[in-house]
């Protein structure tokens, strides 16, 4: 069994908690970390790893408040990945909050969901 | 040296700069003027998109510096004319405007030039769908503009006239280059 991914949030990193039992993959804050490439590297290998062997569905759910561009080609080839998953007929979906006083998050999501085929939920807060 | 900082400050305040920096540049620096400049716009325009935009570009703009500096100094310890920024982040009537400038090589400019040239003739519907294919180029550290691509259309995606930049030669092998965004 894989072991549960956990990041603690600071001030320009997301708060990450992979779940491999329950399927839920959770990132919340916001991420504009130094070098985000590296920050994303062991995120994107436990994905990687994850998927290869997920018999249950696979449920991303965000939280981004601002990301930086780095993160944004980070978090589209992890979208690419699930929507792999889900191309190959398994269960995994991505969902996506963000807050009614942050229109840019909203079009964030918008324009990542125009990019792929799976299942992209996007739900206000209030 | 410089030391009338009332007349400094005037002329500042003259020209509706908020938030002004001027050294060497880290990531502790740019969370905290971040901070800072969040701060401010909230209380300015709160739940605006434009504040996002202001603090997007911002981010972009450091980061970009704060990484060149770091491709420089790879294998050659830290180098620090790369490192340094000059910062203006200010008003211009109804808009907001984020002024960087950083110490280049020359051999550096004309593949920055021929990327801002490329972008200033783009529309938004142009501008998005290369933002889309950029967002999906693979990562190369190597490539000296790496990730300066994406940040460079994210940029003129957010602002309401063309990114403006200058170039001014500094010495036989360095040029100041300084990136003008209005939002």
């Amino acid at each position: 069994m894989m072991e549960r991914l956990i990041r603690d949030a600071s001030k320009a990193s997301p708060a990450i908690d992979f779940d491999p039992v329950s399927g839920v993959l959770r990132m919340q804050g916001e991420s504009y970390p130094e070098n985000t490439f590296e920050f994303f590297r062991p995120i994107m290998a436990w994905l990687r790893d994850y998927l290869a062997q997920a018999a249950a569905p696979v449920s991303m759910e965000l939280e981004l408040s601002y990301l930086n561009t780095g993160s944004i080609k980070c978090l589209m080839d992890m979208f690419d990945l699930l929507d792999a998953h889900h191309q190959e007929g398994k269960a995994a979906r991505i969902v996506w909050r963000y807050h009614a006083n942050n229109p840019r998050a909203l079009e964030t999501a918008e324009e990542f969901a125009e990019d792929l085929s799976l299942p992209f939920l996007i739900e206000q807060h209030p | 040296m410089l030391t009338d900082l009332w007349d400094f400050r005037q002329q500042l305040e003259e020209a509706q700069i908020l938030i002004c920096f001027n050294g060497p540049l880290s990531q502790s620096i740019i969370e905290e003027i971040g901070a800072a400049v969040k701060k401010y716009l909230e209380t300015e325009m709160p739940g605006h998109g434009k504040l996002l935009d202001v603090f997007s570009v911002y981010i972009e703009q450091t980061q970009n510096i704060r990484n060149y500096s770091r491709r420089k100094a790879a294998g050659q310890g830290e180098l620090p004319p790369y490192n340094g920024i000059t910062l203006l982040i200010g008003r211009q009537g109804e808009n907001y405007v984020v002024a960087s400038g950083n110490i280049i090589d020359k051999g550096d400019i004309p593949p920055l030039r021929a990327a801002l040239d490329h972008l200033r003739g783009l529309d938004a519907a142009a501008l998005k769908a290369l933002y889309k294919e950029q967002r999906r180029k693979p990562h190369d550290e190597h490539d000296a503009h790496a990730g300066a691509g994406l940040g460079l259309i994210d940029m003129a995606r957010k602002t309401c006239q063309p990114l403006e930049y200058r170039l001014r030669d500094i010495d036989a092998g360095h040029a100041f280059f300084n990136l003008i965004a209005v939002i």
